[in-house]
């Protein structure tokens, strides 16, 4: 122990005593690890731990595959993850294999307390949501199935403790108080324990309801009548196994009553031929899957970039350890004497060795412990970029380091540190006593020369491989950036008033939205303004299944397009073109004939052209007995809906005032100049005309457009970093080698000069030493980069894996870090006076 | 073919200078084969350096057949020693990843000399110099006596007018010591000027001329009429 206190004590002297090297080696390794520690943060939230919940591992999730007819409400992932009330009810009531099912889904709504109202995500949730994932109420209590029997019969909420504490300042007497819920009352029963958000990955609601109260909590929802509606599917299921049975035997348990219920629905089916009604039965399953990380619909967008970001700070933690390795070799190449020295004095091989890994361990702890101290700053970025808010309060993610967190990290320092603590031992293993202890200057051995080469062609391979990846990323987001929308984006304003947070009841939602839409185009500088129901490129997908007259639609034809409904001068206002017909009047009111106007890809895929589109009849649904109510007439251009990525889908728009309860709208305002400067006179004219309407959400279409861009974003800006990381450290570490290789060989090049070298012979020759180290390491990470970008393939867009201009840009960077890298050593041996290099003589 | 007239070289350490040459007046004329000797310090080596043009920091004149070399550009300099001088040094200064064939082609590689002539060219040296046995081994596989032969071999390639010899038998007994003296005489008879420092009193008798200098300046000549250097 005294021995191991002596090294450690040695090698924080020998550190001091070289601060350029120790900063380099630290910074270095507090980069590597700092960069991997919060990548891992995030990694470790979204994609590994568990919901705080009692034994998690008990909870799985329900997923079905087959035939389908009717509505879908999603908050994101397959139609397959989501089920109707009445089919919740079933699974619930008639399983023998779970404790306990509980159904869940996510919505918007405004809430108001103490006069002031706000929009607010909340959770909806089935009365034994809280006893199913086994949760104690931190304050009042929690529901119960007591608390959601009938259609709006149970006006009570639970708080979030986040909600709670932020909203409520954490006030005792809470429970049993009153607050509004888009304008209802209702009464809080108590506060969630505290670091619990959702059963839902990812989402932090501020209230839950009850799933009986959704007609309220989502008011446009009520004429699908979900509560009784076989055919609407939208709430996500998670339930807890019974002791003892595992999800395989649930999920062979539950196929017989899978079965009998799928029959009991198709008896609602209207007109369902012999094919449709084999194919709804015998080609379905339920499948059980494992819940304990909570459903996550995310996680499918953002675990091919996490992961794709682990593998590059897991490349950049290796090129760490080799980065160290090759600087310590360099500083062992000048200990040779010393260690040998040590040797010949009587040193065993094993304390020399315990020496030299001690002295590592030193500089792997100092640098762990400054890059737990950097984890959290590259998090918060990353936190930033992924959730596109700026306040910490928003996002479910936290940034802090636990006791998970640090325990990865000592991981990954103590591999790093092994890896760059075992090259300058091993070099020391056998050491040329009576040859090294004779010359009066260090010199390195040819197998360590060798390793320094390996190494910097290592690295250099790694950074081309980093380089590819951050370039196909940089070109990715650059062509979804480029690419048209189908409408324009600049000078239009986007924002949100959720009338029913002013105390507005449903029915006059259409009326106030209206009236601010004439406000606002009454605004000097606003040169169009409309709304829609369905936003565009903020992920949403809001689709209904239509009849086309003329079109006999086989039954496994997909029939649901998207269906906005849009006010007057919305096409105009977006600047998406009118192809055929006329936009809505403001004479599209309910009482008058029902219209729509479609896209090109509708009219294209029916009628041939938009001239043909027109005057033709759609309606809503499917069957043969379907009225064939609305015409055609209008048909636009094609727009990019939900993302950026998506080909552009049929769409049906049909008129806001045409619809039933057609509720809140996103309103967009086409400015003549700078948006900013239009901001606040829309603020306040929809404020004079009431106080109490609340603006929200107001950003640009240009900024929708980034947020939309958010993961791309993220990826190709820290894919960029880290490869701009690994670059320098490669730079370092070849000029690290170049220098003490220029320094080994002055005697050489004092005899080529003297022999009539001239210096550019000089410079070649330095250049030369590195560049057949570069030429092979590019050589070996092409191929690799080509075979890896293949896997990235659905992170891309607009480029090819293995892009060549890519690549090619990839090469060119590193050959100019090669060459910057070795200019200054290269500089230096050409100065090398040949008179000074034989004064020997 | 040299004449170097009140050439003074001097070293600054901080507020003292150091003075190496002082006032050397010289003449060699083509053929000559010269010896310079003196103690440590005496200033030889700096001479040399001053005659092979790897020093510049001198003052004074100093013409090599007939061009001024003071009035030179460091490259000019550099361009005249490369095509007119050969070096011989004390620890033969061979490189050692090279073969014996290939550093002896090593002051060809810094000049146009296309790939076949040169080869013809080590070949012939290789002959010449009865080494073309040893022409792919290491320096390391070879004698001091052997690696001094290579190091004149290389020295001589490129035919200078010139040859400097610093300390050539510095390493070497004194049977190897005395073959390469042979061969300095045999090259001197050939045409090669020949400039050699040396500390041995037996070596500098190969000279046809012995310069001694001491404390920097030229202490004796035994071309005493011909001398231009005086102590004072």
């Amino acid at each position: 122990m005294h021995t191991l206190i002596q090294d450690a004590r040695y090698a924080l002297r020998q550190l001091m005593r070289a601060p350029g090297f120790a900063i380099t080696v630290i910074v270095t390794l507090a980069l590597g690890i700092g960069a991997n520690s919060a990548i891992f943060t995030i990694f470790d939230q979204v994609m590994l731990r568990k919901l705080p919940v009692e034994k998690p591992k008990e909870l799985v999730r329900f997923e079905w595959t087959g035939a389908y007819s009717g509505s879908a409400s999603s908050f994101g992932g397959d139609t397959g993850n989501y089920f109707s009330w009445p089919m919740y009810k079933d699974l619930r009531d008639r399983n023998t294999v779970f404790a306990g099912i509980l159904a869940a889904d996510r919505s918007s709504v405004g809430i108001s307390w103490h006069d002031q109202a706000e929009n607010k995500d909340a959770e909806l949730v089935s009365g034994n949501y809280f006893d199913v994932l086994g949760l104690k109420a931190s304050l009042g209590r929690l529901m119960m199935p007591a608390d959601d029997t009938a259609k709006d019969a149970n006006p009570v909420a639970v708080l979030s403790y986040d909600y709670w504490k932020t909203r409520f300042t954490a006030a005792p007497d809470v429970a049993g108080k009153t607050l509004l819920i888009n304008g209802h009352p209702f009464t809080i029963l108590g506060v969630a324990p505290e670091g619990f958000h959702s059963a839902i990955g990812g989402y932090t609601p501020g209230v839950f309801l009850p799933v009986s109260m959704s007609d309220i909590a989502m008011p446009w929802t009520a004429p699908r009548n979900d509560l009784t509606n076989h055919q609407s599917i939208w709430l996500t299921l998670v339930a807890r196994l019974k002791p003892g049975i595992t999800p395989q035997q649930a999920e062979t348990a539950l196929g017989p009553l899978w079965y009998a219920l799928r029959a009991q629905e198709l008896t609602g089916y209207k007109e369902v031929s012999a094919r449709y009604k084999d194919k709804f039965l015998n080609h379905t399953h339920l499948s059980v899957k494992d819940d304990s990380t909570g459903f996550n619909p995310e996680r499918q967008d953002l675990s091919m970039p996490l992961l794709v970001l682990m593998c590059m700070v897991g490349v950049l933690a290796a090129m760490c350890a080799v980065n160290v390795a090759t600087l310590l070799l360099l500083r062992a190449a000048g200990r040779v004497r010393e260690i040998s020295m040590r040797y010949a004095l009587g040193a065993a091989r094993s304390r020399i060795v315990s020496q030299l890994l001690v002295e590592g361990a030193v500089l792997g702890a100092i640098g762990a412990i400054a890059g737990v101290a950097l984890s959290p700053v590259i998090a918060h970025s990353l936190v930033r970029i992924i959730s596109n808010v700026s306040d910490q309060d928003q996002t479910p993610y936290t940034t802090a380091v636990d006791l998970r967190i640090l325990g990865f990290t000592l991981l990954l320092s103590v591999v790093v540190t092994l890896i760059f603590s075992v090259a300058p031992a091993l070099q020391f293993i056998r050491p040329r006593l009576a040859e090294a202890l004779r010359q009066s200057s260090g010199t390195a051995s040819k197998r360590s020369q060798l390793f320094r080469k390996i190494a910097v062609g290592f690295q250099i391979a790694l950074t081309v491989l980093l380089l590819g990846g951050a370039g196909l990323f940089l070109r990715t987001l650059e062509n979804l950036r480029r690419q048209g929308l189908g409408f324009q984006t600049a000078h239009v304003l986007s924002w949100q008033v959720d009338p029913t947070l002013a105390g507005y009841t449903d029915d006059r939602t259409a009326q106030v939205e209206m009236n601010v839409l004439d406000e606002v185009r009454s605004i000097p500088g606003v040169l169009q303004a409309a709304g829609t129901t369905d936003p565009e490129i903020a992920g949403n997908q809001n689709g209904s299944n239509f009849t086309v007259q003329g079109h006999v639609a086989p039954e496994e034809e997909d029939m649901n397009f998207e269906v906005p409904n849009i006010t007057t001068e919305y096409f105009r206002t977006l600047r998406q073109p009118l192809l055929a017909g006329r936009e809505f009047t403001a004479a599209d009111v309910k009482s008058a004939p029902r219209v729509a106007v479609v896209s090109l890809a509708f009219a294209m895929r029916f009628y041939g052209s938009p001239q043909n589109a027109l005057a033709r009849l759609i309606a809503e649904g499917g069957g043969n007995n379907v009225k064939l109510d609305t015409t055609i007439v209008g048909v636009v251009g094609d727009v990019k809906h939900q993302n950026l990525r998506e080909a552009p889908r049929g769409t049906i728009y049909r008129p806001y005032l045409q619809q039933t309860l057609p509720g809140g709208m996103e309103l967009y305002a086409l400015t003549n100049q700078s948006s900013g400067a239009v901001e606040s006179m829309i603020r306040q004219r929809i404020h004079r005309l009431d106080p109490k309407l609340v603006v929200y959400q107001m950003r640009t279409l240009e900024e929708q457009m980034d947020i939309s861009l958010a993961n791309e974003r993220a990826l190709a800006f820290l894919a960029v970093s880290f490869s701009l990381l690994a670059l320098l450290m490669t730079a370092v570490g070849l000029y690290g080698v170049l220098a003490y290789a220029t320094a080994q060989r002055t005697r050489e090049i004092g005899v080529r000069m003297a022999l009539g070298a001239q210096r550019s012979a000089v410079v070649m020759l330095v250049l030369r030493e590195m560049a057949l180290t570069a030429v092979i390491g590019v050589a070996v990470a092409l191929p690799a980069a080509f075979g890896i970008s293949r896997l990235l393939t659905s992170q891309l867009y607009g480029v090819v894996p293995g892009d060549p201009l890519t690549l090619g840009m990839c090469v060119a960077v590193t050959a100019v870090m090669v060459v910057l890298a070795a200019a200054i050593p290269a500089r230096r041996a050409a100065s090398v006076d040949p008179m000074l290099a034989l004064r020997s003589e | 073919m040299i004449e170097l007239t009140n050439v003074e070289r001097s070293y600054r350490t901080g507020p003292t200078e150091t003075w190496v040459l002082r006032q050397v007046n010289l003449t060699i004329r083509p053929g000559e084969f010269v010896t310079v000797t003196g103690p440590s310090g005496a200033g030889k080596s700096s001479l040399l350096n001053v005659l092979a043009m790897l020093d510049d920091q001198w003052k004074g004149d100093f013409l090599f057949e007939g061009e001024a070399v003071q009035g030179m550009t460091r490259k000019q300099r550099a361009d005249l020693a490369r095509r007119r001088i050969g070096m011989v040094f004390q620890s033969y200064h061979l490189l050692d990843d090279l073969t014996v064939a290939e550093n002896i082609d090593l002051p060809l590689s810094y000049k146009d000399i296309p790939r076949k002539e040169r080869q013809a060219l080590v070949a012939d040296t290789l002959d010449r110099f009865n080494i073309v046995g040893k022409k792919d081994l290491y320096p390391s596989q070879l004698s001091g006596g052997q690696q001094q032969l290579v190091g004149i071999a290389r020295a001589v390639i490129h035919r200078p007018s010139l040859l400097l010899a610093d300390e050539p038998t510095g390493n070497l007994h004194s049977e190897q010591a005395k073959e390469i003296m042979d061969l300095f005489c045999k090259l001197n008879q050939e045409g090669a000027t020949i400039v050699q420092v040396t500390h041995s009193k037996e070596n500098a008798q190969f000279g046809s001329r012995i310069l001694e200098l001491r404390d920097g300046w030229v202490y004796s000549d035994t071309s005493a009429k011909r001398t231009a250097g005086v102590q004072s």
